[in-house]
C-alpha cells in the first residue's frame, strides 16, 4: 500500500486508541466500549473500498463509524427497555462499576453528564480534534459544536472544580 | 474552560485494553470482503449520463448524416432537365390563343432565349416586358437614349418615359414603346444587347377571332340593310383592332439596382451540421421539458430526504441526551 492510501491493519492500530476513548465517554461502560470498539472495526473493514483519504481523515471516518454504531446500540438498548417495561418494574441499571485505575474527575464526566455531552468533549478534547472535524462527526455546525462543548464542560466543571480546586 | 479541566481528562482516558487490541488486530488481518455495491448510485448516475448523452449525440449525428445524403430539391428544380418546366415555357389562354413567356431569373439563360414571334397573318395583341441591369447612372442615360433612337429606327414611337436617379449610384428608366409587330422581335434583340437581362416576359393575345366577328356581323348588317350608325360603330371597333394588332407594346425597364443574389445552397456538410443541431436542440427540449415536468417530484422527493435526515438527527440527539 502507498502513504495516500494506507493498510487498513496500520490504520487500525493508529486510531484504535482513538475509536475507544470516544466508545468509552459514548457509552459510559468499558466493557460495552470494547464490544462496540470491536464492532466498529468489522464494519470499517466490511466498508473499506469506501474510504476516501481526500474527503477526510481516518479518524473521522472512524468516529463516524463508531457513533453510528453506537447509536444502533442505544436504539437496540431502548428498545429493549421498553420491552422489559412492559412486562416487569423498569431496571433503572445498577450503577455502573468502573474500573480502579479511573481517575476521579473521568468518573464523574462518565456517571453525570448525558451521552451527548460526553462524545463532543470526547471529541474535542480527548481526541483534539477542532470544532470542523468534530462538528463532521456529530452531523452539525462547527458553531453549534462549539456551544454544544461550552455547555457540556460548563456542566463537567461544577461538578469536579471542588476537586481540581483542591 | 479550566485548562486543568481538559489536561486531566486527558491523562484520565485510559487507553484500549490489551485484549481488545488483540481482538481488533485480529479483524485487521482478516481479508477485507469485496465491495457488495458495484452499481453505486454515484456510478449509475455517471454511466447512465454518459450513456444518455452518447445516444443523443449518436442519434443527432446519425439523422444529420442521412438526411444531408437526400439531394436538396431547391437544386434539382434549377437543374437543366428541369428548366423546361418553368414558368417561362407555360402557355395561357386569353381571347383565343395567347403565348405567355415567365420571367427568367437565370442571366444566361435569358440571353439565348429569343421572344416568340407574331404569327404572320393574324392579328394579335402583343406585350413585352424587359428589365435591364445597366452598370451605372452615367450609362443609365446612355442606355436611355440608345433605346429611344433603336425604337425610332423600327419604326415605332415612344408612348411614355418615366427617367429617375434619386442617388448618384442608383437609377432607373422606365419606357413604354410601341413597336411594329413585325420589327418586334428585333427590338427586342437590341434592348436585350442594352445590358444584362434580369426579366423577360412576353404575352401575345390572339385578336384575328374578334376581328373576324366583327367583318361578319358588318356584312349580315349591310345584306340586311341594317343602319349605317350600327355598321359605322363596328367598323370603328375593327379599325381600333387593327390599329392594335398593327404594334407591340414593349416595356422596357433599365435599372441599376442590381437584383440580390439568390442564397446559396449549403454544403452537405452544413447541411448535416444544421440537421445534428436542430435535433440536439429538440433532444434538449425535451429533457429540458422533462425536467420541468419531475421538478416538483424531484422537490417534494428532496424535502422528504432532507426532513427525514433532520428528524434522525434530532432523535438521534434525544437519544443520546437520555443516554
Amino acid at each position: 500500500m502507498t502513504s495516500a492510501h494506507p493498510s487498513f491493519a496500520s490504520i487500525a492500530e493508529t486510531h484504535l486508541d482513538d475509536v475507544y476513548r470516544y466508545l468509552l465517554y459514548m457509552t459510559a461502560n468499558p466493557s460495552t466500549a470494547e464490544d462496540l470498539t470491536s464492532e466498529t472495526f468489522e464494519r470499517a473493514l466490511s466498508r473499506w473500498d469506501r474510504f476516501d483519504a481526500k474527503r477526510g481523515t481516518a479518524q473521522t471516518w472512524l468516529c463516524q463509524l463508531a457513533r453510528s454504531t453506537a447509536l444502533d446500540h442505544f436504539r437496540a438498548e431502548e428498545r429493549r427497555r421498553r420491552r422489559e417495561e412492559r412486562v416487569a418494574e423498569p431496571d433503572r441499571g445498577a450503577e455502573i462499576e468502573l474500573p480502579d485505575e479511573y481517575g476521579p474527575v473521568l468518573r464523574q464526566a462518565l456517571r453525570t453528564l448525558s451521552a451527548a455531552d460526553r462524545e463532543v468533549i470526547a471529541l474535542r478534547i480527548v481526541l483534539e480534534q477542532d470544532a470542523q472535524t468534530a462538528a463532521r462527526v456529530l452531523g452539525i455546525s462547527p458553531s453549534a459544536c462549539t456551544t454544544r462543548l461550552n455547555r457540556a464542560l460548563e456542566r463537567l466543571e461544577k461538578k469536579v472544580r471542588p476537586r481540581l480546586v483542591a | 474552560m479550566s485548562p486543568d479541566l481538559a489536561t486531566t481528562l486527558r491523562s484520565e482516558t485510559p487507553a484500549a485494553p490489551n485484549e481488545l487490541r488483540e481482538r481488533v488486530a485480529l479483524v485487521a488481518a482478516a481479508p477485507p470482503p469485496p465491495p457488495r455495491r458495484i452499481f453505486s448510485l454515484r456510478r449509475v448516475a455517471m454511466v447512465g449520463g454518459s450513456a444518455v448523452a452518447a445516444a443523443s449525440l449518436a442519434i443527432a449525428v446519425g439523422v444529420g448524416l442521412k438526411t444531408a445524403a437526400v439531394s436538396d430539391p431547391n437544386v434539382q428544380s434549377f437543374s437543366a432537365e428541369q428548366l423546361p418546366r418553368q414558368p417561362r415555357a407555360a402557355t395561357t389562354v386569353q381571347e383565343g390563343e395567347a403565348n405567355a413567356v415567365g420571367p427568367l431569373l437565370d442571366a444566361n439563360l435569358q440571353r439565348s432565349a429569343a421572344a416568340p414571334a407574331p404569327t404572320p397573318g393574324r392579328a394579335q395583341d402583343y406585350t413585352a416586358a424587359l428589365t435591364v441591369l445597366v452598370d451605372g447612372t452615367e450609362d443609365l442615360s446612355a442606355t436611355t437614349q440608345r433605346a429611344l433612337r433603336a425604337t425610332r429606327r423600327l419604326g415605332g414611337y415612344v408612348v411614355t418615359v418615366r427617367y429617375g436617379a434619386p442617388e448618384p449610384t442608383e437609377g432607373s428608366a422606365t419606357l413604354r414603346l410601341n413597336i411594329p409587330v413585325s420589327r418586334v422581335q428585333a427590338a427586342i434583340v437590341q434592348f436585350s444587347g442594352l445590358g444584362r437581362i434580369l426579366a423577360q416576359e412576353t404575352q401575345i393575345t390572339d385578336l384575328q377571332q374578334s376581328l373576324d366577328e366583327i367583318t361578319r356581323q358588318i356584312r349580315r348588317l349591310e345584306r340586311s340593310g341594317g343602319s349605317k350608325e350600327q355598321i359605322a360603330a363596328l367598323r370603328r371597333k375593327r379599325a381600333e383592332i387593327n390599329r392594335r394588332a398593327a404594334f407591340a407594346t414593349v416595356n422596357l425597364d433599365l435599372t441599376t439596382h442590381e437584383p440580390e443574389q439568390k442564397a446559396t445552397p449549403p454544403s452537405r456538410f452544413d447541411r448535416a451540421v444544421d440537421d445534428a443541431t436542430g435535433v440536439l436542440a429538440a433532444e434538449l427540449a425535451i429533457g429540458a421539458y422533462a425536467l420541468i415536468v419531475a421538478a416538483p417530484i424531484l422537490l417534494l422527493l428532496g424535502l422528504a430526504f432532507a426532513g427525514s435526515r433532520a428528524y434522525r438527527r434530532y432523535s438521534d440527539q434525544r437519544l443520546l441526551e437520555r443516554a
